[in-house]
């Protein structure tokens, strides 16, 4: 039998790892690449889906920016809900990782708690929370029941009013804080323990140890979480869709929503396209910005 | 090693090949027809079995039915059209069939129509005009009305008897309505237990009210009126409708019925709704006992015009450019059978929605009086106008504007301007893109 030589065997390996990684490939192809490329493409037509796009150049584009007041105020709502929900979200997920990096029997239990409404459908999630916050029969109302009786004032309508919708639904989606909350405690169990030792050592309690310790050597997790937080934020929807329809007097009318709307009702795939491609570039500045920010955040050690 | 390769190539190709392979079983067209009787609904097994008495027929056909729900079905439906995947026949709604049309993506059904010389052949003159004018598109026929959706006022007649009134005493006119609507509500500790009346619950609608004073929502050039004075009285009726209770007592009182998942009229929630003969099934459904009568919507005064929405669904033949004539011949003979007088019969019980074909629903409602009222609503019926600018003119579009001025956040004439500036911004943009 003849024996192979080592470019045959790496012309095979090849092969084999081509043939492995097809699927994958013509699926990245197929339904990543051409969508992306296709929507591109039809964000200069005007298409309903139907017919043949016609190409109309920058109209859509145009239209967007200078003829179109909902195209703003959906933008302004997606811009509000970011800023609130995002360094909330980093928030309460440090502190609830920092609750969960405690020794304490049973605490497996605890986070598997705090990690389960990410398993949950989100569709379940909003009715739950539209039970919650239903303002005459909602068990939120029920305890802050003696609270307005205290203040002297109505109870809050939460999803209901157009002031304080945005906030219900930004506390609506904390409930998935826990998926952060998992990074950030795998980073916490990464921090040498010689670290904390020499702090004691020096006299340093929990909290300066968290200061100076914990917080910078968390920082890589909090920034990825603030780059994946933001990007999700401005695709913020199904909330918006299944608790509030976008109201009351659309203020909780999101990017998502419009651009959905867009489509669906308005049969309009060529102005769709082009939102999505306005969010596309949006997303991106903010992303890039965030990664050049880098090296002033995140902690890389003394050596770095 | 190299065999190895081969096996999986071979995988692949033979797994590429059936995808691509033809449909047809047992040398039978197989055609795909898309319904809202899904796995599990009330209507899935009448469904199911008006499917399989056309198979048992067929030498030559097969149809294969999938069923979705009614409001996963408009996404579904809408994409695989626009994808030219759309199944061989399936449901649309009747007003804006002419886009599809225009789009070539359905079947001439005036020349299937024309070219048939059997026996079964589509009786058209069993059929509103009213309807098939809609699903006309240069003078030919592009789909065919399945359902004739209408809208009637419903009343509990078990309350009105325990107030002391009787049929005689319900209300025709918006000032009975009114008068009448008071009696019934009751209110324990704030909160709306039951409520006679409210012109937004069930399926009324604002175009709906406006068009019983002769206003349109849009004039020929498809400009929207809204600003006008009967515009601002109308919404000014609905919105002072029930004013004695807070905009909050309202909403709860209806949020909670909606969460807990009931109708509110066939829950005895409210001794009066505007909605269309759907609520028949669902009351039959719920297994309420109480005695209920329907009559026609009231009018604003003896000037008003007798009229209600009256949407339907379309059946269509969709083309998706594969230049299959065995299908679309086959998809044909379904059509002939779903439109036949007896299987609109079999329909109309599987789905609880009246059907389109005259005689059918004339003899199929002999024995049941209320829905025999609920189809004499049927003649005065009108589909709302395709706007190609805002075709949720009537839905998302307007509802933002309407629940500001239900909720007071604007007056109705602001609401009424707002949503005219909106349209009109919308209509500018539209034409916009299309110079």
């Amino acid at each position: 039998m003849k024996q192979k030589t080592i470019g045959e065997l790496k012309k095979s390996e090849n092969r084999m790892g081509y043939l492995f990684a097809g699927p994958w490939i013509l699926g990245i192809i197929f339904f990543g690449a051409f969508p992306f490329l296709a929507s591109l493409y039809l964000s200069f037509t005007n298409y309903n889906m139907l017919s043949t796009p016609t190409f109309i150049g920058f109209t859509n584009y145009r239209i967007l920016f200078f003829n179109d007041s909902i195209f703003w105020d959906s933008l302004s709502n997606t811009v509000y809900h970011v800023v609130i929900a995002v360094p909330l979200g980093i928030i309460l997920g440090v502190l609830i990782a920092l609750l969960l990096n405690n020794k304490v029997r049973g605490m497996s239990i605890y986070r598997t708690m705090f990690y389960l409404p990410n398993v949950v459908s989100i569709v379940a999630l909003s009715l739950l929370w539209l039970w919650l916050f239903q303002p005459s029969l909602g068990l939120i109302n029920e305890i802050l029941d003696p609270l307005y009786k205290l203040l002297g004032i109505e109870p809050l309508r939460w999803h209901q009013a157009e002031e304080t919708s945005k906030i219900t639904l930004i506390f609506m989606g904390l409930w998935t804080v826990g998926g952060s909350m998992i990074i950030y405690l795998a980073q916490m169990q990464d921090i040498p323990n010689s670290l904390y030792e020499s702090a004691e050592m020096d006299g340093a309690g929990w909290f300066k140890k968290t200061l100076y310790i914990t917080l910078p050597l968390m920082t890589p997790s909090i920034f990825f979480n603030f780059i994946i937080g933001i990007i999700g934020s401005f695709q913020v929807f199904t909330l918006a869709y299944i608790v509030t329809g976008g109201g009351p007097s659309r203020s909780t009318y999101y990017y998502a929503y419009y651009l959905f709307d867009k489509m669906i009702n308005d049969q309009n795939m060529g102005m769709a396209s082009a939102m999505a491609w306005i969010l596309l570039l949006i997303v991106l500045i903010i992303t890039v910005g965030g990664l050049k920010l880098n090296k002033y955040v995140i902690y890389l050690g003394e050596e770095s | 090693m190299k065999k190895f390769e081969y096996m999986i190539l071979l995988i692949f190709i033979v797994i590429g090949l059936s995808a691509c392979a033809e449909s047809d079983s047992d040398g039978k067209t197989e055609i795909t027809f898309w319904h809202m009787s899904p796995v599990g609904s009330e209507g899935f097994r009448e469904m199911r079995a008006i499917i399989n008495t056309f198979n048992e027929s067929q030498d030559d056909i097969v149809v294969l039915g999938t069923g979705f729900s009614f409001w996963d079905y408009w996404d579904k439906i809408n994409i695989a059209i626009s994808s030219r995947t759309a199944p061989d026949l399936g449901f649309h709604t009747i007003d804006n069939m002419v886009v599809r049309a225009e789009a070539g993506v359905l079947h001439n059904l005036s020349e299937l129509i024309m070219s048939d010389l059997s026996d079964q052949n589509i009786a058209l003159d069993q059929f509103r005009q009213s309807q098939l004018d809609f699903l006309t598109y240069n003078s030919d026929l592009y789909a065919l009305p399945l359902t004739a959706t209408t809208r009637v006022l419903y009343y509990n007649l078990d309350m009105f008897e325990s107030m002391g009134y009787d049929i005689d005493d319900v209300p025709t006119n918006w000032d009975e309505l009114h008068e009448m609507a008071r009696v019934f509500d009751i209110i324990d500790d704030g909160d709306i237990v039951r409520l006679g009346f409210d012109p937004t619950y069930g399926n009324a609608t604002y175009h709906g009210w406006l068009w019983q004073t002769g206003e349109d929502f849009f004039d020929e050039d498809l400009n929207p009126t809204l600003t006008t004075q009967t515009h601002e009285d109308v919404l000014e009726w609905i919105v002072n409708f029930n004013d004695i209770y807070t905009r909050n007592q309202l909403q709860s009182f209806g949020e909670a019925n909606q969460l807990l998942g009931i109708n509110v009229f066939a829950a005895e929630k409210v001794a009066m709704i505007v909605d269309s003969d759907g609520l028949y099934r669902v009351i039959e459904d719920a297994g309420a006992t109480f005695n209920y009568g329907v009559a026609p919507i009231p009018l604003p005064d003896e000037n008003g015009i007798r009229v209600n929405w009256g949407s339907g669904f379309s059946i269509e033949l969709y083309n998706n450019q594969k230049d299959e004539d065995s299908k679309k011949m086959a998809s044909f003979e379904f059509l002939k059978y779903l439109m036949s007088y007896e299987t609109q019969i079999e329909f109309a019980d599987a789905t609880g929605w009246l059907t389109s074909h005259i005689q059918a629903m004339d003899d199929y409602t002999d024995d049941k009086p209320i829905l025999r009222q609920i189809l004499n609503e049927v003649d005065y019926a009108v589909d709302k106008v395709f706007v190609p600018y805002a075709p949720s003119w009537h839905a998302a579009d307007w509802q933002t504007f309407y629940t500001q001025a239900l909720d007071r956040s604007l007056t109705p004439l602001q609401a009424l301007e707002a949503a005219k500036a909106f349209y009109l911004e919308k209509k500018e943009n539209f034409e916009a893109t299309r110079s």
